[in-house]
């Protein structure tokens, strides 16, 4: 019974999704600061292991931050999370235009004009309305690993959301423990396509290794550097932040190569990674607020 | 998506354009203004906080509990706008399968619904006693005036 009812209220159920559909085709644009004011007050109570990882990893990233002040930013968090995802739908609904800015756009140019390149990406502004973008900017293809949701039918409303924001040009898999999918990426590499994959998280029973994220020892995936070395193609390093109403930022980063030549696989691997994750502590660093990894990543201390 | 500097700005309403017309800039009709967002949602919310809160008054008593209410009332209009917005989607519903509406999102029918609404307390605003709240009504009705004034301007304009 309690199960059914998770399932169907759960902050993961598909119910909140079909809701977020219709607030967007809903609600007046003038009055969704209110309504998602309100929206991320309730969540901020309603979704508490969420705010609970969002604290404990605030804690590592502002060091020394007030623990009452850290409640505030967890809710500001929350916020940013809800004005993202609220604008990655209606751009799927209504095709809204927002504005935005590029910081290193000759790496954007780089990675639309590469034959088969790995964007890594993080949970951090709207990633999802990003690969929609660019593929419809480069023309190009663009295979989208994301965590496997929780709950089935949320799985097919994203992936459905992807079709019909990209129109077909963003192609949804889910990162499981399977091998068929990093030999999926891998073709799909060697034939010229752009694979999309989140770094800033591990999934439980797939490829991850230790690094340094702000001091901490941390478990990072490392399927993308494994994909980068094996096909011997770039990894670029690429977010997408909302910095005003209707307006985002994109940030792209210098790529970073996996070259085979250099050093045994592992050393060329763990290098990859650490310059990978100083790029995550930059950014992460100034922009915490969203920083949307709503699973504890470091260990408790 | 538009890349900033390449397009020029972009307001929803008509009023906005032509005050940026007035300064030089050429402004294009799109929501990318958070001033508009933010500065007009505010108003809204917090002139049907006032209407609520100024009729609790006269119902509630004593004044601790009418205390109570006031904290509440937020999240009571809150609660209250997601229910007016569901009633309206069920008559936009009706509306489509009749063949009598046909936007691709319910959003204009709904501002057409909250404006009227926010307009019809802004009316009663302007014949209360408290000169604070009458100020309030014809600052809306004011602006409502110049916006609509703005869009006939407009069509004039492009037109010429």
């Amino acid at each position: 019974m309690a199960g059914d009812w998770g399932r169907r209220f759960g902050v993961r159920s598909v119910l909140w999704r079909h809701y977020l559909d219709f607030g967007v085709s809903n609600v007046p644009f003038y009055l969704r600061p209110v309504t998602i004011f309100f929206w991320s007050i309730f969540f901020y109570f309603f979704a508490a292991p969420a705010r609970r990882a969002i604290l404990s990893n605030l804690k590592v990233v502002l060091p020394g931050s007030s623990g009452w002040l850290n409640l505030a930013r967890a809710w500001l968090t929350l916020y940013n999370f809800a004005w993202t995802i609220a604008d990655a739908a209606d751009y799927k609904l209504a095709r809204t235009e927002f504005v935005y800015t590029v910081e290193g756009e000759e790496f954007l140019e780089q990675l639309a004009a590469a034959h088969g390149a790995i964007l890594l990406t993080a949970h951090m502004g709207s990633y999802d309305l990003g690969a929609v973008v660019f593929a419809q900017r480069y023309q190009r293809e663009i295979r989208m690993v994301r965590a496997p949701e929780s709950d089935e039918q949320t799985a097919q409303h994203v992936d459905r959301s992807f079709e019909r924001a990209g129109a077909g040009a963003v192609k949804v898999a889910y990162n499981t423990s399977s091998m068929a999918l990093p030999l999926d990426m891998l073709n799909a590499i060697r034939t010229g396509e752009i694979v999309s994959i989140q770094g800033d998280r591990p999934v439980p029973n797939v490829s991850q290794r230790a690094t340094h994220l702000f001091g901490e020892v941390v478990q990072l995936p490392d399927g993308p550097f494994m994909l980068a070395l094996v096909a011997q193609v770039p990894v670029f390093p690429v977010f997408i932040l909302r910095n005003a109403f209707h307006h985002y930022k994109v940030i792209a980063r210098a790529p970073i190569h996996c070259l085979r030549a250099e050093r045994g696989r592992e050393a060329v691997i763990e290098a990859a990674m650490e310059i990978w994750s100083r790029t995550l502590e930059e950014v992460i660093a100034e922009h915490w607020s969203q920083w949307f990894s709503l699973v504890p990543l470091f260990s408790k201390r | 998506m538009r890349t900033a500097g390449t397009r020029p700005l972009g307001y929803a309403f008509a009023l906005s354009r032509l005050v940026a017309r007035s300064t030089g800039f050429r402004p294009r009709r799109a929501e990318f203004s958070g001033a508009e967002a933010y500065g007009l949602g505010l108003l809204v919310y917090g002139i049907t906080c006032v209407f609520v809160a100024r009729a609790l008054a006269v119902f509630v008593r004593p004044l601790a509990i009418y205390f109570i209410a006031l904290v509440i009332l937020p999240f009571a209009i809150w609660i209250g706008s997601l229910l007016l917005y569901y009633i309206n989607s069920l008559l936009i519903a009706l509306l489509r399968r009749l063949g009598l509406y046909s936007a691709v999102t319910n959003n204009p029918f709904q501002h057409v619904v909250i404006m009227s609404l926010i307009s019809l307390i802004a009316l009663r605003f302007v014949f209360e006693e408290a000169v604070w709240v009458r100020l309030l009504g014809l600052f809306w009705l004011g602006l409502l005036s110049l916006n609509l004034l703005s869009i006939v301007i407009e069509k004039f304009v492009d037109e010429a």
